[in-house]
């Protein structure tokens, strides 16, 4: 018994070691996830942090001097709309038009800086496919 | 033409539903007539579903454009394997698919030949064809691949540019292959425990069906992963996302049960754990099917919306909480037959070993649906990104790489300290050679050091151990060393193969330690004759092509590379433009060596010809895919059938592991 006691307490121990990595991966990589209205209704309480936008790209909004600068393009949902700023590279999926997820800040100055751009293509059934 | 899929379909329905009803009444009331006929028509089931599955196959091939699915998957400038592959390139193709792998599986269940068990096939066997007239019911209702469309159009809207890759071909069905195959182990499972023969035969019976299912499992994984990075251009592998993870946790809680059941087979210990491991590992597995259809999650893989989401989970919950009920009724069936002698032991290595994996699993489970939880009882999504899936599994995995060594030089039941000593002792100081080394040549970062000292421990413990089992039979037979090695794999095949699949699974290791710790990455905008230069490399862009094919026009930006300024050849990263497809499709241009991969992706340009690049140098790369190849190779010898026609129940065998 004495020994099943303690194979339990060993167990427990794993346990709570496996929770904590847990709790402090998710602490340091957790986002939010908000549609444009939801983000322009939260105001200035999420300036600089790092949150998660999805929407659809407004149609003529893409803005792009030459290949490989800046992206500028509008991210609306409905009635709200925000402008975004992207530098890196566009995934071969983003186009006008199309749903896309944007991660970064949204700046005091209410434009949207984004270090991640992940386009979707809805009704299609595509087993790989990334960033 | 299509009509006849169909019907087919819905008669294999009905020969399903059948087959389950007449095995279960003949099981339970022992009527052997009616067992036969439910052999019979799940027989029939197959055959049924063969034909709809060569109908569809041919209206891809002949272009048979009154159906909707040829119309979406395919266009008349498809070559035939990518034809034949655009069978499980949708929803309602690869379901089908699914479908017609679970008849096949069932078949072979019930054709094979087998010393004992026998009583388990006809529960085991409604099992299946209850789970199979759920898929049909499926293809017949929300998902039918035989649907029509009022207007033909005259060429198809083609397969995406971006699946057109030899991993379009192998990928999918491996996995898919993987996901149908758990669903044998887990109706013996359940056959065991309605029949309450619940010793060795349903292990037995199962233990090379598991074995294919994960070895399949792993397989799509290994190439999605692989298709990814030579495709994708992003210069990863793994992003864990949900798809993803939903093909890695079935493996991961396999890979507890093809652990555990040994405990089972040898000791008579854990009798319910194993129960609970692979009902869960279906469950995993069906999630997973659902996962990739259902679109609940965002995911960046894209799905077809479609209406599948209440059947699957209905089914699932269905499926787990009647497994669940039944194995808490037969839980005084389940007695442990020995206790746990000793902390240093094999059997606690193997405990260990199933709680990581379990413990991974379920952090994994939880970041892939927690965006579903937050909404649900916040009204906020919050998504958890790789960050997360990384600290949590990394510590996991490296403790469970250790355990992989530690458990090849420990005795069952209760291990001396001093045979640990005698056993440890050489391939610890190896590994701290091996550090040392790895430290004077130059790596600095602690977590490399650790992880690579644990990789090479683990490899010195397994090669130590084939050494001493080697020399052993030399002495013994007086046979040479590499006969007396090939003696050793063959007669023992699981133990040797279980070891080479580690080793594979070492060598994966090293190389997600070495490119995540390690990689460098630049992003450079040069005009014709500019250099950039990345680590050791210097690359000069000479210039930009295009050129037209009959389907495509072709950027191609063409680089000299040298390494130490040797020249190392020319790298072309190029980017197609489809004239059926609107999206541009990148294609890498990667140098791959046993150190390192040099790998560029083509960004933009102008009309100048000044061009963009993102160039990226992964150590170790290589090593995943090698890694994958002695997986297989170390689970194929596993998986060959003993030459011994059939194992021993545990009760009159000794000892043998």
């Amino acid at each position: 018994m004495l020994r099943k006691k303690r194979f339990l307490i060993g167990g427990m121990v794993i346990i709570l070691a496996i929770s904590y990595l847990g709790f402090v991966g998710f602490q340091s990589s957790v986002t939010y996830y908000y549609t444009v209205s939801e983000l322009l209704a939260k105001g200035s309480s999420v300036y600089d942090q790092n949150v998660r936008l999805k929407g659809v790209v407004a149609p003529g909004s893409v803005e792009q001097e030459s290949v490989g600068k800046v992206l500028k393009f509008t991210i609306v949902d409905g009635e709200e709309s925000l402008p975004v700023i992207y530098q890196g590279v566009v995934p071969d999926t983003f186009k006008a038009g199309g749903e896309v997820v944007v991660e970064g800040q949204l700046d005091a100055t209410g434009v949207f800086q984004a270090h991640k751009l992940m386009p979707k293509c809805p009704s299609r059934y595509v087993p790989q496919q990334q960033q | 033409m299509a009509d006849i899929g169909y019907i087919a379909l819905f008669l294999a329905l009905v020969a399903s539903i059948y087959s389950a009803v007449a095995y279960i009444l003949g099981g339970k009331r022992r009527i052997p007539q009616l067992v036969a006929s439910a052999r019979n028509s799940l027989l029939a089931v197959f055959g049924l579903i063969s034909l709809s599955v060569i109908l569809l196959v041919y209206a891809l091939v002949t272009h048979n454009f009154q159906l909707e699915y040829v119309v979406s998957y395919t266009s008349r400038d498809m070559s035939l394997p990518y034809l034949l592959s655009a069978l499980w390139a949708g929803n309602d193709g690869s379901l089908l698919f699914w479908g017609w792998l679970l008849s096949l599986f069932a078949a072979v269940v019930v054709l094979q030949k087998r010393e004992f068990g026998q009583e388990l096939v006809p529960y085991a066997s409604a099992v299946m064809m209850i789970t199979q007239a759920f898929f049909l019911l499926l293809l017949l209702s929300v998902s039918n691949p035989f649907q029509k469309i009022p207007f033909p159009p005259a060429d198809g809207m083609g397969l995406n540019p971006m699946l057109e890759n030899p991993g379009m071909i192998l990928h999918p069905p491996a996995l898919l292959a993987g996901y149908v195959g758990f669903t044998v182990p887990f109706a013996f499972a359940m056959a065991a425990l309605l029949t309450r023969r619940l010793g060795d035969e349903w292990i037995i019976a199962i233990r090379r069906w598991t074995l294919l299912a994960w070895l399949f499992l792993g397989i799509g994984l290994i190439i999605g992963a692989w298709w990814a990075y030579v495709e994708l251009g992003w210069g990863g592998y793994w992003a864990w996302d949900p798809v993803e993870n939903a093909g890695l946790m079935p493996w991961l809680v396999a890979t507890a049960f093809l652990h555990s059941v040994m405990m089972q087979r040898r000791r008579g210990m854990l009798k319910v754990w194993n129960m609970v491991l692979i009902i869960l590992t279906f469950s995993l597995a069906i999630f997973g099917t659902f996962l990739t259809r259902s679109g609940i999650l965002s995911s960046v893989h894209t799905f077809s919306e479609s209406a599948l989401g209440p059947f699957f989970l209905t089914f699932i919950g269905l499926s787990f909480f009647s497994a669940l009920a039944l194995l808490y009724l037969r839980w005084e069936d389940l007695k442990s037959e020995a206790e746990l002698e000793s902390f240093i032991s094999r059997e606690s290595t193997f405990l260990l070993n199933n709680l990581l994996l379990v413990g991974a699993t379920f952090a994994v489970f939880l970041g892939t649906v927690f965006p579903v939880i937050s909404e649900a009882v916040r009204g906020t999504e919050i998504s958890v990104g790789p960050p997360f899936f990384n600290q949590v599994n990394g510590p996991i995995f490296l403790a469970l790489i250790l355990l992989a060594g530690v458990c090849a030089l420990i005795g069952w039941r209760r291990a001396s300290t001093r045979n640990l000593i005698r056993h440890f002792l050489w391939p610890l100081i190896t590994a701290l050679i091996l550090g040392i080394a790895l430290f004077v040549l130059g790596v600095r970062q602690w977590l490399a050091l650790i992880s690579f000292s644990i990789c090479g421990f683990v490899l010195f413990t397994i090669l130590y151990e084939w050494l001493r089992g080697t020399r052993a039979r030399r002495r013994m037979r007086g046979e040479n060393y590499f006969k007396a090695f090939w003696g050793l794999i063959i007669t023992n095949r699981p133990r040797y193969g279980g070891y080479i699949v580690h080793i594979g699974v070492l060598l994966v290791a090293i190389g997600i330690i070495g490119s995540s710790l390690y990689d460098v990455e630049k992003e450079v905008t040069l005009q014709p004759g500019e250099t950039m230069a990345i680590k050791d490399y210097t690359l000069t862009y000479e210039d930009l092509d295009f050129y037209e094919t009959q389907s495509k026009v072709v950027v191609t930006a063409t680089i000299s590379a040298y390494n130490h300024g040797e020249p190392i050849g020319k790298l072309m990263p190029e980017k197609y433009f489809h004239r059926s497809y609107e999206q541009p499709v990148t294609e890498v241009a990667i140098r791959s060596t046993l150190c390192e991969d040099l790998y560029v992706i083509l960004v933009g340009w102008d009309e100048d010809a000044t061009a963009t690049f993102k160039v990226l140098v992964n150590p170790l790369v290589i090593w995943i895919w090698i890694g994958g190849g002695v997986f297989v190779l170390g689970g194929l010898i596993a998986f060959w059938p003993e030459r011994r026609a059939s194992p021993i129940l545990r009760q009159t065998k000794q000892g043998r592991g």
